[in-house]
């Protein structure tokens, strides 16, 4: 690798000059050292931005829009405090009862038979309980137990919407093309979670090497998926 | 656009950023409040024409320092202080890879302050990192050489494909 982990760094912050950023990128398609590491510093990335990306979706407590809005509400902190202890805001319930949903539509179904991959005119699609996941699954939002784990969103270079996923028979990567989930990458999967973490680096340099630009970010995936992963 | 109509605007950020400083969400919103108050006492210092965002971001994050400082001066040390004297830094090689897949919580615990609070700005909030060396007042060296140790230290922790 001709270039040191800063710069790697520096490229995925965007913080390099557009030269320098392209040489990045046409080294990486045929050095998989280079490969791997922007997807290690890309998946740390997302996974942070995906996992505090629910509370900029949260209504902030009245407390303190109370501070800024027109008719204060006088609150002491420490009132406050006492108050909100062992107490769940609206917000809380709601999530709960969302991934009580999620949970139900998506996690416990034992009794599906295990088809997850269907064969379409020579091409391997997702069917069943995985297609479902790759169509509705957020992976900023999937219960902790689920069938299917959601990895990565992205845009390939053709500009189809892709998903990594991990499951209990397979992990792969998955890509929406007129009404399907064409399956790019099959790995197969480990039949417990504690397993499947060495499947996803593979395929987090899969991923790497198959995306354009950055993957989705929490809110962009929800808006993708609320489009029907199409344009 | 109001002065207040603006912090009402960055809030949910805000409250983002005070969640990966402070841990839990009631620490959090207790520190939102407290920097929004500051903000609101002192908005004479904020200069019309330059950023809300990085300001309040800087009142927040120096709010949030304090609050360490007091408490270790008390002699108050959580859980996660104790976490930070053990593996913070080199140490945290000693600690199993990916012994923390499932906790992002508890990975950024485990970062030094100094760490922290660069891998919040840049690597969730977005800001360059000239924007993050101003929110911190620290030349923009160090928030490099804290990102990358930040970086490491959380890859390591929550396992190669974090």
């Amino acid at each position: 690798m001709t270039f040191d982990s800063a710069t790697v760094a520096a490229f995925i912050d965007g913080e390099l000059d557009d030269l320098t950023a392209r040489r990045i990128a046409r080294e990486a398609a045929s050095d998989p050292a280079l490969a791997a590491e922007i997807a290690r510093h890309r998946a740390l990335k997302a996974r942070l931005t995906a996992h505090f990306a629910p509370i900029v979706e949260e209504e902030p407590p009245g407390r303190l829009r109370a501070l800024l809005v027109e008719d204060r509400v006088d609150t002491s902190l420490t009132d406050r405090r006492a108050a909100k202890r062992g107490r769940f805001a609206p917000i809380h319930w709601g999530a709960i009862a969302a991934s009580l949903v999620l949970g139900l539509t998506i996690g416990l179904r034992p009794w599906m038979p295990a088809a997850d991959v269907a064969d379409a005119g020579g091409t391997l699609v997702a069917s069943g309980a995985l297609a479902e996941a790759l169509d509705t699954q957020l992976a900023s939002n999937q219960p902790a137990d689920a069938m299917v784990r959601i990895g990565l969103s992205f845009r390939d270079r053709k500009g189809r919407y892709c998903r990594s996923f991990e499951g209990g028979s397979l992990a792969g990567i998955g890509c929406h093309e007129g009404e399907r989930w064409t399956l790019e990458r099959t790995l197969r999967g480990a039949p417990r979670p504690a397993y499947r973490q060495a499947a996803s680096g593979d395929l987090a340099v899969d991923a790497a090497a198959m995306m354009a630009g950055d993957p989705l970010n929490a809110a962009a995936e929800r808006a993708a998926r609320d489009k029907g992963w199409t344009d | 656009m109001r002065f207040e109509e603006q912090l009402v605007e960055l809030l949910p950020r805000l409250r983002r950023f005070a969640r990966g400083l402070a841990g839990s969400a009631g620490d959090a919103d207790d520190l939102c409040q407290a920097a929004i108050e500051r903000a609101l006492k002192s908005r004479d210092q904020w200069q019309d024409g330059t950023r809300l965002d990085s300001w309040m971001y800087r009142i927040t994050r120096n709010l949030w320092i304090d609050e360490r400082r007091a408490a270790g001066r008390r002699g108050v040390h959580t859980p996660i202080d104790d976490a930070v004297t053990q593996i913070a830094g080199d140490g945290a090689a000693e600690v199993e890879a990916g012994a923390l897949r499932d906790d992002v919580d508890g990975a950024l615990a485990r970062l030094p302050d100094e760490q922290r609070e660069v891998v919040m700005l840049v690597l969730v909030e977005g800001y360059a990192y000239r924007e993050a060396a101003a929110i911190l007042e620290v030349p923009i060296g160090t928030v490099t050489s804290r990102l990358a140790r930040g970086r490491e230290t959380l890859i390591h922790l929550l396992g190669e494909a974090a």
